[in-house]
Parts: C-alpha cells; sequence; structure tokens
C-alpha cells in the first residue's frame, strides 16, 4: 500500500492511496475461501465447490465487499500512520480500479483542531441570583386566591352591575324563530366577562333578580356558526339570582384548600418555586458567559466541512420557516446574501464551541452516568402526562433517542465543570432585569446560536436541530 | 468395414451445436478438468467422432479421445403415475496435452 499526500493545508489534508492488485487478488481469494464454506450449489457438496468456480460465480460480489473492506482499512491506516484525528468521515473518492490493476482512491480529511485550551480560571462570570420580591409573592397569593374565588347571592336586592353574576335563563331567535344553541337555563353569566355577545351583557346590567327581559343584539360579523353571522336576535331573558364575588382572604383557610399546613406554607412553597424558575433564566445567562468568554479565549481553525453541515442545517432550518411564514422581524428585511454570512457566523460558533465542550470535557473525563439519563427520561416523560409508559419505552427502544438527551446533559455538566473552575461573582438582581435578555437588541442570531449550540456535541450531529427546539422551548419556560 | 468409416461427410454447423448440449459442472466433472479432461451433456444420438469434430471446431482445441455415457433417466411416480425422467448422454473429452476449455464461460 501506498500513501501520498497531495495537499496539506490548514485542517485539510488529502493524499492519494494505491493497494496492489495482487493484495486485493490474495483477499479476495481468502474471502471467497470463507464464503464457499456454507455456498450450496448444485453438483457440488457444501463447502466443496472448488475456487475457480467460485471465482467464476461470486467473484464480481466479493470484490465489491473486498474493495470496501480494503477503502476502510487502508483509509484508517493513513488516519493512524499520520495521527490525524479526523473531525469528521473522511471523503474518500475511488479514481481508478478494474480487475488486475492496482485500486488507486482519493482521501480527503479534515483533522481536529489543535485546541490550546485557555486558562478556564480566569474567565470571570457572574451569577445571577433573583431577588424574589415580597411583592411577587403576594400577587402569585392573589392569582390563586382569584383562581379560589366564591360567588355569593347578593344579600340585598339590587340592580346587577357590572362584575355581578347574574343566574339566567335565556332562549334566542331570529327572525322570531329559535335556533340550536340558543338557549340556557340556569346559566352563570359574569357581566362584563365578554363570553356573550358584545351588547348582551350589558343590556343586563341594571336587572333585578326576577325581571324578564328581552335582549336584542346583532351577531358579530365573523360569528362562528355561518347563518347567523350578522342577523339579528331577540333573546328572551329571566333573571333568576344575582351574585357577586367574595374576595377569598389571603390566610390559613386557603393553604388549607390548597393541601397545605398554613399561609405561611404556601408563600414559602410560591417563592421556592419562583426562585427555581429564575434560577434557570440565571443559569442560562451564566451559561451565555461562558460561551462568550470561552469563544473569545479561544482561537483555532474550525474545520471548514462541520462548519458546512452547521450551516446547511440551519439553512434548512430557516427556509422552513421561510415558508411557514414564521421569520423573524428582523430576518424578513434582510436579502439573502446577508443572511447567509450572519447564519454562516453562527455556524462557525455553534461548532467551535460544540468542538471545545467535548474536547473539554473528554479531556477532564466528564461522562454522563446512567443515572443523569434516566432522570432526563423521566421529566421527558413527565411532559407527556398519561402516556409515560410509551415515551420511556420509546427511549429504551431508541439508542439515538437516548443519545439525542444525553448531548445536552454532558453540555451542563461541562458547564458545571467549567463554571466551577472560573472565577463567580454573585450579584443579586431584580427579576425583570434577569429576564430581560442581556443583548437583545445586540444580536438576535447570537441568541439563536447559543439555543441551538447545545446540539453540537461530537457523538450526537443528527439530533441537532431536534434539540435545539428542545432547549429553545425549555428557555422560554 | 464398419459405417463409421463411411460416415466421412464434415459436420454442418447447425449439427455443431445439436451435438454438444450444455457443459456439466459438477464436482465430479471438476476432477476431470486435472486431467485436461472436460464433460459435456450431448444429444443422447451423437456419436463419438461427431463429439470429438464438434469440440475440435466450437472450441478450437485438439480432441485426444471421446468416452461417453448414457445416464437413464430415472423412473417417478406422480399423483399414482409412472413417469419417466428424460436421460441425457455425457461425454468427457480428453483434451491434446497443453489445450484448455472454459466450460463454464460457454460459446
Amino acid at each position: 500500500m501506498q500513501i501520498n499526500e497531495t495537499k496539506n493545508e490548514g485542517l485539510s489534508r488529502e493524499y492519494t492511496v494505491t493497494v496492489s492488485a495482487s493484495d486485493i487478488d490474495a483477499r479476495v481469494d481468502t474471502r471467497l475461501q470463507e464464503v464457499g464454506k456454507t455456498i450450496n450449489l448444485p453438483g457440488f457438496r457444501k463447502g466443496k465447490v472448488p475456487l475457480t468456480i467460485l471465482r467464476q460465480r461470486f467473484g464480481k460480489s466479493v470484490m465489491g465487499e473486498v474493495l470496501e473492506a480494503a477503502v476502510n482499512e487502508s483509509s484508517s491506516e493513513v488516519v493512524s500512520k499520520n495521527e490525524l484525528r479526523p473531525a469528521m468521515q473522511p471523503k474518500i473518492e475511488i479514481e481508478s480500479f478494474d480487475e488486475g490493476k492496482d485500486l488507486v482512491f482519493k482521501m480527503g480529511v479534515e483533522c481536529m483542531p489543535e485546541i490550546k485550551e485557555m486558562d478556564f480560571a480566569s474567565i470571570e462570570l457572574t451569577k445571577y441570583k433573583a431577588k424574589i420580591e415580597e411583592s411577587e409573592v403576594d400577587e402569585a397569593l392573589e392569582r390563586i386566591a382569584k383562581d379560589f374565588r366564591k360567588s355569593e347571592p347578593v344579600a340585598k336586592a339590587r340592580k346587577a352591575k357590572e362584575g355581578d353574576v347574574v343566574v339566567i335563563d335565556f332562549k334566542g331567535s331570529v327572525d322570531g324563530v329559535e335556533f340550536p344553541g340558543g338557549a340556557g337555563e340556569g346559566h352563570n353569566l359574569e357581566l362584563g366577562s365578554g363570553q356573550f355577545i358584545p351588547g348582551f351583557e350589558e343590556q343586563l346590567v341594571g336587572a333585578k333578580p326576577g325581571d324578564s327581559l328581552e335582549v336584542n343584539v346583532t351577531f358579530p360579523e365573523e360569528y362562528h356558526a355561518e347563518d347567523l353571522k350578522g342577523k339579528a336576535a331577540v333573546f328572551a331573558v329571566d333573571v333568576k339570582e344575582l351574585r357577586e364575588y367574595v374576595e377569598t382572604a389571603i390566610d390559613d383557610e386557603l393553604a388549607k384548600n390548597l393541601g397545605l399546613d398554613d399561609l405561611d406554607q404556601l408563600k414559602s412553597n410560591i417563592s421556592e418555586r419562583l426562585e427555581a424558575d429564575y434560577d434557570q433564566f440565571a443559569r442560562n445567562r451564566t451559561k451565555r458567559q461562558l460561551l462568550d468568554a470561552l469563544q473569545e479565549g479561544h482561537d483555532f481553525e474550525v474545520p471548514a466541512g462541520m462548519v458546512e453541515q452547521e450551516f446547511d442545517s440551519i439553512w434548512k432550518q430557516f427556509e422552513q420557516a421561510k415558508e411557514a411564514g414564521q421569520l423573524d422581524e428582523d430576518d424578513a428585511s434582510k436579502d439573502e446574501d446577508e443572511l447567509k454570512a450572519e447564519y454562516r457566523e453562527i455556524a462557525v460558533r455553534r461548532v467551535m464551541l460544540g468542538l471545545l465542550l467535548s474536547e473539554i470535557g473528554t479531556k477532564n473525563n466528564i461522562q454522563v452516568a446512567q443515572d443523569d439519563l434516566n432522570k432526563a427520561i423521566m421529566n421527558e416523560a413527565r411532559k407527556y402526562s398519561g402516556q409515560e409508559m410509551q415515551v420511556m419505552q420509546y427511549y429504551q427502544q431508541n439508542p439515538e433517542a437516548m443519545a439525542s438527551l444525553q448531548a445536552p446533559i454532558f453540555e451542563d455538566k461541562v458547564v458545571d465543570f467549567l463554571v466551577e473552575m472560573a472565577k463567580v461573582t454573585e450579584e443579586e438582581i431584580s427579576v425583570e432585569e434577569l429576564v430581560k435578555d442581556p443583548d437583545e437588541a445586540e444580536s438576535k442570531p447570537a441568541k439563536k446560536a447559543k439555543a441551538k449550540k447545545a446540539a453540537k456535541k461530537a457523538t450526537s450531529k443528527k439530533s441537532a436541530s431536534k434539540k435545539s427546539s428542545a432547549k429553545k422551548a425549555a428557555a422560554k419556560k | 468395414m464398419s459405417w463409421k468409416f463411411l460416415n466421412k461427410k464434415p459436420l454442418s454447423e447447425e449439427r455443431k451445436y445439436q451435438v454438444i448440449l450444455a457443459p456439466v459442472i459438477t464436482e465430479k466433472a471438476t476432477m476431470g478438468s486435472e486431467n485436461n479432461q472436460v464433460t459435456f451433456k450431448v444429444a443422447t444420438d451423437a456419436t463419438k467422432p461427431e463429439i470429438k469434430a464438434a469440440v475440435e471446431s466450437l472450441f478450437d482445441v485438439k480432441v485426444k479421445s471421446v468416452n461417453t455415457l448414457n445416464q437413464q433417466g430415472k423412473v417417478k411416480r406422480f399423483r399414482g403415475h409412472i413417469g419417466q425422467r428424460n436421460g441425457f448422454k455425457k461425454a468427457v473429452v480428453t483434451l491434446e496435452a497443453g489445450q484448455t476449455i472454459d466450460a463454464t464461460a460457454g460459446v
């Protein structure tokens, strides 16, 4: 076997490899002999077919097999001999081959860049901690209370006003004819809630229990029922009862209704939940900082092939979004070349960070344990309530899906690892500031990049797009 | 003087193809290739001189000798009826030293 280096530029290498004909013939023969032991050919006992006949009958197909093996073997030999670290599957182009002639093929490899790790301890990060304001807890409490409010009959007879609940029987007709779905009995209608056709509720304001009145309304043009659109209708309404909402007191009683011991527990529960929510935000922000710092601190050449692949997948997504008419506003206004350049930059960043993280991960022996995976699967399963079993099974049966879960976990672990090494200063900031995207105005694409780059782990490039969406969703929560 | 010395007419082109039917490719037949022998299935009415002439002209080789044998068809029963499979004639052709035929390649 002869190996000639024909190109050596930056990260890309090209080799011309020649495998001699006799080498291949010998391989074919041994392979034929192996196959011959199991072949059934009429006129011959099993395993007794002479080599000449085997060669005539099966030479072609075995040849293909052998060629593939030879190419694979010699290409991996090239890699090991030259101590390459290929970033992607080598590109192999067969130049010439004929029976009895040498096999010549060209092989293009993109090497992994030499990554010089920066001093992680020099990274400065801010760990944000949201201050949960008392008022926020109160707000949440109020929301809960509102969900639990009750309506009670009005003690003193009085006229109905906005915000009250009237219990009514109603019967609607268009041109004197009743229409289906136009009648109801004992309906609880909150005045001013906009539940009914515009105009209906307003006309009930001022009614008293026991009143019967006629309400004249016109169905709006965009009403869902075809035959009622824009028609004038008359509703005969009997007002049965007048109720009003009673504010639920925020007290221990409310907490007990929710299955908790007392108000304090409810409060602490709420603030815990809020904290957890904001922690996620804070974490994302710190991660973002870290990634920015990493990108700044490293400078290495990125394999063009990987960038191309990444770019293609982004572009595909973009095209899909375009077709679906879901373009970002600032994307829509740009022309194609501009966008392409922008997305290419994102692709470079993603590939770079992906390589970097996986490199750091492997160097520091960070591994995803089965425990973590199981946890992730459980989380995933919880999203589909009622179908947990199916989800679990799906992951158990599809190693690929499993790998797609593995990537973000791995990334998280690497990030944790780095955060530990870095100089971290803690800072308390208000919630609004935390939720606000740090550089909303500066660059939207960069945000996307972050959302998606999680995917970029060497082991599971395929699932990139899927994960990114999951990531985005998570970030929004 | 037997009849075969009288029948000296050269084989017609058509008859050559009628005489030689197919190569026999079996373990036994390939064993013969070590002794420079090639085996053919031939027409049941083909004679040794005919086979010799046909092989010589079709494959462009020199034939040393021809041995033939008749393979009787087996008697088979199908749905209670007795039937007879077709038999055939085999010819083991010994070539002169240095001559070869690629029997499996076809004419």
